[in-house]
């Protein structure tokens, strides 16, 4: 079964928020900022949509979370990837650029 | 590792909801906060850079949403909150509630109670090590007609040592006492000879000292025996320096040599002594060790064999023996069985019959409480119309059903494990002795969990009804007809099926109930061929001291003299064996002048002094009745019973005719001259037929063992110091074996049946009880729903009697049907309870006539009453009420 648009976004957003984590573990806006910052306002996300998301790969045992003072004196919960979550980044990488190249292929032979 | 974290974060969610709440706005909070100053940063007004935050993240409360759905508990605390409501709903109805979770409860608790009986007894194993090795032996004899019967000890040893199946074997005799001298007191005590490996068979050992040993089957030194912890504790003040130790028991010194623990029983058989058999190897070869059958046989089977291939074995070596000893077994067949099977053959049916019964019970009260939720859909069909009208799912509004059926059903459940756990006890106390051949009936986690599964099983069960009422309505239609007699037409068709089920039911419940009070009520008024009221029975012992014939017969002359000049006794004899209590022994016998093969087999003894007739009401049919003059050294006596009579010498006079005990008669057999007939004893207990019998007069034959029967004139119990003094007087080392009145022994033969009759007696009357609510309870709801009717009709000049026919002609309809199905049930569930019936046809037709039609009368009573009172209602009122 093709996966349907919204699939696409959440696989999608699942990706990006493991990328960004991968540099540093960080707090749910900041990793909002990060992603408009580098999709260069591309991918127009809710950014509520953030927090089921992270919730999701929480509980897949991706990520990992705790609470800590931000820099400017702030409470936040950091989000952070654990070693399993490193591993599906590196798999679900693979994946989406396999994906790309098929669509990619698809679309150069039409 | 990640799903533990998984598991932990929900389990967090769950029980921490507020604190994964407050988290979840805090960091929202944040976002917002930092995204606002972001947006101020750039220039934005401080009230425009909050809103175009806002607008950034999306829906605030459609996040908290998804977040709450992704946290995975969604549907727990939506239980707990269908919980929640269902309990408040269940408050506001208390009697209704109340009446449901009454209902269950007995229900429930009944189940609970036979249930944990039927694991004692069925399921749980049996306490010993490997119990499905363990087998019992037993002897058949088609021409005697035993089946599974005692064993001779010679033969015992045959197959002990012939059959290589089975690791070992071991032998005990069923029952028998002897008197036991602690400190010079003698005391009673329950004696049960063992052969030495008796323990080391069963897989157990003695609490203290050591277990007999296999060589104490033989005679050694001296003779031991273990003891058991209650006496131990109740006779030797739990004294540790008693092993070792030799006390006298009946005049013999025997050596303790262990103690058992209280855990440890044997089919339930109670035993203070376990005395080693100690044979005389020399015995082995005389011809009485093969021929007298006393010993229960049970053998433990060599890992690995199964019980078909040892029975295979072992019946070679029956039939080896049939032809190496012919005198003694030349028809004796043997039977392999495994223990457990054995022991449970006789309670096995009662008890599966006595579930069902519950199981059918608790149907009915299912349907009860169907019927009351029913009742209480309806009054809400409104709001749930109007929900489901609104956009709740159906899924949604059933889910919510469910758990309010379930959550009444937990309450049931939980009220009806108090009522059983009491009643396990109850049931427990109450069984006639040794009825249920386990030690303990208990609740344990089996049952626990049989009724946790029986509880959620019923709320399932009565929570469809109006399950697939509800669901199928069409809010539109509901919402339509205001007036709720479209409706009341549905919900008619469903409390009606509901009530024809539970009267079928309680009609099947009611009929076998009523074939075991018939087949009761038959034995009770069965002739047991004496009168047993006032008479009491007292069981003496005598010691080896008494070694002769003729010590032991002075004794008992000495002690019938004395009795009998007691004040209130108006008569006392001897005999071995009391009445209900079996035979002394069985044994061959041949007419004089008949052909040789024409013997007779199974002829009971009894000896009996000249008294015994008399003191017991037992009626001489022809002839005489023992006098003094029979005794040693005059002419060989006896006296038969009429079945002897009437089957031995049809047409004839038996008066005169000689018989002698022998198969075949030899020099040395003793022909005794038949002087007497008397009238039949039921011997055995009421409910065996009297079986051939000749008594012998103590004058010519005499035992160790006899019972004295006393005749009371007044109370028996009065009696009792008296005798125990004259025994005193007489030998003060005798401890009275068994003292009973002789009506408890006639009633104890068959106190199983009553105990099973009363229970089944109660479960149906309860099962027609909750069908009689039912009935009552539709055709209440039936009423009400016509009083508006009935209060027009009665404007118009209707009679009360005609408005009531309404409703009871209903009924009538219902209640019939019910009886009709249940009949049918019934004809087919009764042949179940044949081997509970005495004298009582399955289909006996009185009860198949009278049972449904009180119950026709009793269920008309339950429609017309609400009938009544509907029909009473004053006209005016119920249309101002409208």
């Amino acid at each position: 079964m093709p996966p349907t648009p919204s699939d696409v976004l959440r696989g999608t957003l699942d990706l990006l928020i493991l990328k960004t984590l991968a540099l540093e573990p960080m707090h749910g806006w900041g990793i909002s900022q990060r992603i408009e910052q580098v999709s260069r306002g591309v991918l127009d996300v809710n950014q509520g949509s953030l927090y089921p998301a992270l919730q999701r790969l929480e509980l897949k045992g991706w990520i990992d979370s705790e609470w800590r003072t931000s820099a400017h004196n702030r409470r936040a919960k950091y989000y952070r990837l654990t070693a399993q979550g490193r591993r599906a980044l590196g798999a679900e990488t693979d994946n989406w650029r396999r994906y790309v190249a098929v669509v990619e292929d698809i679309l150069g032979t039409a | 590792m990640g799903t533990w974290r998984s598991v932990a974060l929900r389990l967090r969610a769950l029980f921490r909801r507020g604190a994964t709440e407050r988290e979840l706005d805090d960091e929202i909070r944040l976002h917002l906060d930092l995204e606002t100053e972001r947006l101020r940063a750039q220039g934005v007004p401080s009230a425009d850079a909050r809103r175009r935050a806002l607008l950034a993240f999306g829906g605030v409360e459609q996040v908290k949403e998804a977040h709450r759905d992704g946290r995975g508990v969604r549907w727990i605390e939506d239980a707990i909150a269908d919980a929640r409501f269902a309990l408040r709903t269940l408050r506001h109805n208390p009697v209704l509630s109340g009446a449901a979770i009454i209902t269950l409860a007995l229900g429930i608790g009944a189940n609970t109670a036979i249930f944990s009986a039927v694991n004692a007894v069925i399921l749980r194993p049996l306490p010993f090590p490997h119990p499905e090795r363990l087998v019992m032996l037993s002897e058949d004899n088609p021409e005697k007609g035993w089946h599974r019967e005692t064993a001779a000890p010679a033969n015992y040893l045959d197959w002990k040592e012939r059959v290589r199946a089975f690791e070992d074997v071991a032998a005990y005799t069923p029952g028998g006492g002897a008197t036991l001298a602690i400190r010079g007191t003698p005391r009673r005590a329950r004696v049960r000879s063992v052969t030495g490996n008796y323990f080391a068979v069963l897989g157990v050992r003695p609490e203290l000292g050591r277990p007999l040993e296999a060589g104490e089957t033989w005679k050694g030194g001296t003779d031991v025996a273990v003891i058991s912890h209650e006496l131990w504790q109740d006779a030797f003040g739990a004294d540790t320096a008693i092993l070792g130790s030799t006390v006298p028991l009946d005049g013999t010194p025997t050596q303790i040599v262990g103690v058992m623990s209280r855990s440890f029983s044997f089919a339930a058989d109670s035993v203070d002594v376990w005395r080693a058999t100690g044979w005389d190897p020399q015995v082995r070869a005389q011809v009485f060790f093969r021929r007298a059958h006393y010993m229960r046989v049970v053998a433990r089977l060599k890992p690995g064999a199964t019980p078909e291939a040892a029975d295979a074995e072992f019946q070679t070596v029956v039939r080896q023996l049939q032809v190496e000893y012919p005198a003694t077994n030349k028809v004796m067949g043997a039977d392999l069985v495994p223990l457990h099977e054995f022991l449970i053959g006789d309670v096995r049916r009662p008890l599966l019959i006595l579930q069902a019964a519950v199981g059918l019970l608790l149907l009915i009260a299912c349907g009860n409480v169907a019927n009351l939720l029913l009742a209480q859909a309806l009054g809400r069909e409104r709001e749930a119309a109007l929900r489901l009208a609104l956009g709740a799912g159906r899924a949604r509004l059933a889910r919510q059903a469910i758990t309010e059926s379930l959550t009444l059903s937990s309450l049931g459940g939980l009220t009806g494990l108090v009522l059983g756990w009491w009643g396990t006890r109850a049931l427990a106390a109450l069984q006639p002795g040794g009825m249920l051949p386990v030690a303990s009936v208990r609740m344990d986690l089996r049952v626990l969990g049989a009724i946790f599964v029986l509880t959620t099983a019923t709320g399932l069960l009565f929570g469809l009804a109006p399950l697939l009422w509800s669901t199928r309505r069409v809010p539109a239609e509901v919402l339509k007809e205001g007036d709720r007699a479209g409706t009341g037409q549905r919900l008619r068709r469903w409390a009606d099926t509901l009530v024809v089920g539970e009267v079928a039911l309680a009609l099947v419940l009611t009929v076998g109930a009523g074939l075991l009070v018939r087949s009761f009520w038959r034995l009770e008024h069965v002739e047991p061929g004496l009168d047993a009221r006032g008479v009491l029975a007292v069981g003496i012992d005598l010691p080896a001291g008494y070694d002769s014939a003729a010590t032991q017969r002075a004794f008992f002359d000495g002690l019938r003299e004395r009795v009998r000049a007691l004040p209130g006794v108006a008569d006392a004899a001897v005999a071995i064996v009391p009445p209900f209590g079996g035979v002394g022994y069985t044994s061959d016998f041949h007419v004089a002048g008949r052909p040789a093969n024409d013997y007779g087999t199974e002829v009971g003894h009894d000896y009996v002094s000249m008294e015994y007739f008399r003191t017991l009401h037992v009626p001489l049919l022809a002839g005489r009745f023992f006098t003094v003059a029979d005794r040693t050294g005059s002419v060989p006596v006896t006296i038969i019973n009429a079945v002897l009579a009437r089957k031995y010498f049809p047409g004839q006079d038996p008066v005169g005719r000689r018989i002698t005990f022998d198969k075949f008669p030899d020099s040395t057999s003793v022909w005794r001259t038949i002087v007497g007939v008397v009238g039949d004893v039921r011997q055995t207990g009421l409910e065996i037929e009297p079986q051939i019998e000749a008594y012998e007069p103590l004058g010519q034959q005499v035992n160790s063992y006899m019972t004295l029967l006393v005749r009371a004139q007044g109370s028996i119990a009065a009696l009792v110091p008296g005798v125990r003094s004259v025994v005193a007087q007489l030998d003060p080392s005798l401890a009275l074996a068994q003292v009973q009145s002789l009506e408890r022994l006639q009633a104890r033969s068959i106190a199983g049946r009553r105990f099973i009759m009363t229970l089944l007696v109660a479960f149906a009357g309860t099962g027609v009880l909750l069908a009689l609510v039912g009935v009552y309870g539709v055709m209440a709801q039936l009423s009400r729903r016509r009083t508006r009717e009935m209060g027009i009709r009665r404007a118009l000049g209707a009679r009360a009697s005609q408005l009531q026919w309404l409703v009871v002609r209903h009924g009538l309809q219902v209640v019939v049907t019910g009886l009709g199905l249940g009949l049918a049930g019934a004809l087919l569930a009764t042949r179940a309870i044949r081997v509970l019936l005495y004298e009582v046809p399955p289909r006996d037709p009185a009860t198949f006539l009278t049972v449904p039609a009180a119950l026709a009368c009793t269920a008309l009573i339950a429609s017309w009453l609400p009938a009544v009172r509907a029909s009473r209602a004053e006209p005016m009122e119920v249309l101002r009420a409208e």
